[in-house]
């Protein structure tokens, strides 16, 4: 089951949703509308193995994003939930304008309570402000007992790559 | 919980979810086939800027189809009219659309309860794809909320055709304002 607007409002009330900051305004329906943060990782180069970024704080008056190329960004709010399991999406207005603030992972795990990483593709040659209101996370009932997140991710703060290891000998071990 | 099928028929006949006009046979297990409008907004602009109105253009899907090349992003339109005041609705691509390289939707699948209206598709081709008007291109499954129901009255509400982005006029709050 999907939360409404009205039981987010409640769950963050009482401490089982981390929105911060948090503004009533934000809500909608079935989500909560999450801002964009000031600080974006553009792509450099590739080293032969990994991705490199330089990172940039988003000027005033907009950074122009090139089409078919991923930036790092974060959500502004610090957004999490010790009870529900969280949907992290973009919002419709941005979808028509062809902005992807995600690539295929979207889900948020239950106890994980941070600013989320956005993996930020352009389809159109479009400005980006600082703080802008950009996309939204709904919030899902679970079901089944939860276990703690123990990911690498799920608490940092700051648009962060990859962590993948890039030699062959770290995935050997996934192998049969 | 998503609802089966059988349940959205049964929610459409009870007339609490709207599909209009509704053909049984586009039911699947566990959602309803959306079919392609004939009208296509392409913005006309170099660089988009959500804080002014972007210029763009309305084209008709000609009969025997309409190219998209590979990187080509436009909005396009559901023929159905959908909506809900007691589920979630949720927008996906067909498989079948996928496997050709199309997006419907660009990370924003999520409809509000109570919105009423044809859906605007967000069509970006990874690969050259001819669209045809009534083509099956995606399905809507539905959610059950959890909590009170306040419903939509946003600025999207009763599109009888493609909508473009209207970041520029939004209302209800300055979203470019920082706290």
């Amino acid at each position: 089951m999907i939360l409404t607007g009205s039981k987010i409002k409640e769950e963050v009330k009482k401490g089982n949703i981390t929105i911060g900051p948090f503004s009533v305004e934000q809500v909608n329906p079935n989500s909560y509308n999450y801002r964009l943060g000031s600080v974006l990782k553009v792509f450099d180069k590739f080293d032969g193995n990994k991705s490199v970024f330089r990172e940039i704080s988003i000027p005033e008056e907009g950074y122009v994003l090139e089409p078919r190329k991923m930036y790092l960004a974060t959500t502004k709010e610090i957004i999490g939930s010790s009870k529900y399991a969280m949907s992290l999406i973009g919002r419709s207005s941005m979808g028509r304008y062809g902005l992807f603030l995600q690539c295929s992972a979207n889900l948020g795990h239950t106890t994980s309570k941070h600013r989320w990483t956005l993996e930020i593709v352009a389809t159109m040659p479009i400005r980006l402000y600082p703080e802008m209101i950009i996309g939204q996370v709904s919030f899902w009932k679970n079901y089944g007992a939860v276990k703690k997140y123990s990911g690498q991710y799920g608490f940092l703060n700051h648009p962060q790559e990859s962590f993948a290891p890039d030699k062959q000998e770290n995935y050997d071990s996934n192998r049969k | 919980m998503i609802l089966t099928g059988n349940k959205i028929i049964e929610e459409v006949e009870s007339g609490k979810i709207e599909i209009t006009p509704f053909d049984k046979s586009r039911i699947t297990t566990n959602s309803y086939d959306l079919s392609l409008g004939e009208t296509i907004i392409r913005y006309k602009t170099e660089i988009i800027d959500p804080k002014v109105e972007t210029p763009y253009e309305e084209i008709k899907i000609p009969s025997d189809g309409m190219v998209l090349n590979l990187g080509d992003f436009v909005l396009g339109h559901s023929n159905e009219r959908i909506g809900s005041d007691f589920y979630v609705p949720m927008i996906h691509g067909k498989s079948g659309t996928a496997r050709m390289g199309l997006f419907v939707h660009v990370t924003a699948d999520l409809i509000d309860i109570g919105s009423h209206g044809v859906t605007t598709f967000q069509l970006y081709a990874t690969l050259p794809v001819r669209l045809h008007v009534g083509m099956l291109i995606s399905q809507v499954s539905f959610w059950v909320p959890f909590g009170d129901i306040v419903l939509y009255k946003g600025k999207y509400q009763n599109s009888t055709g493609p909508k473009p982005s209207m970041t520029y006029k939004d209302f209800k709050y300055d979203i470019f304002k920082k706290d």
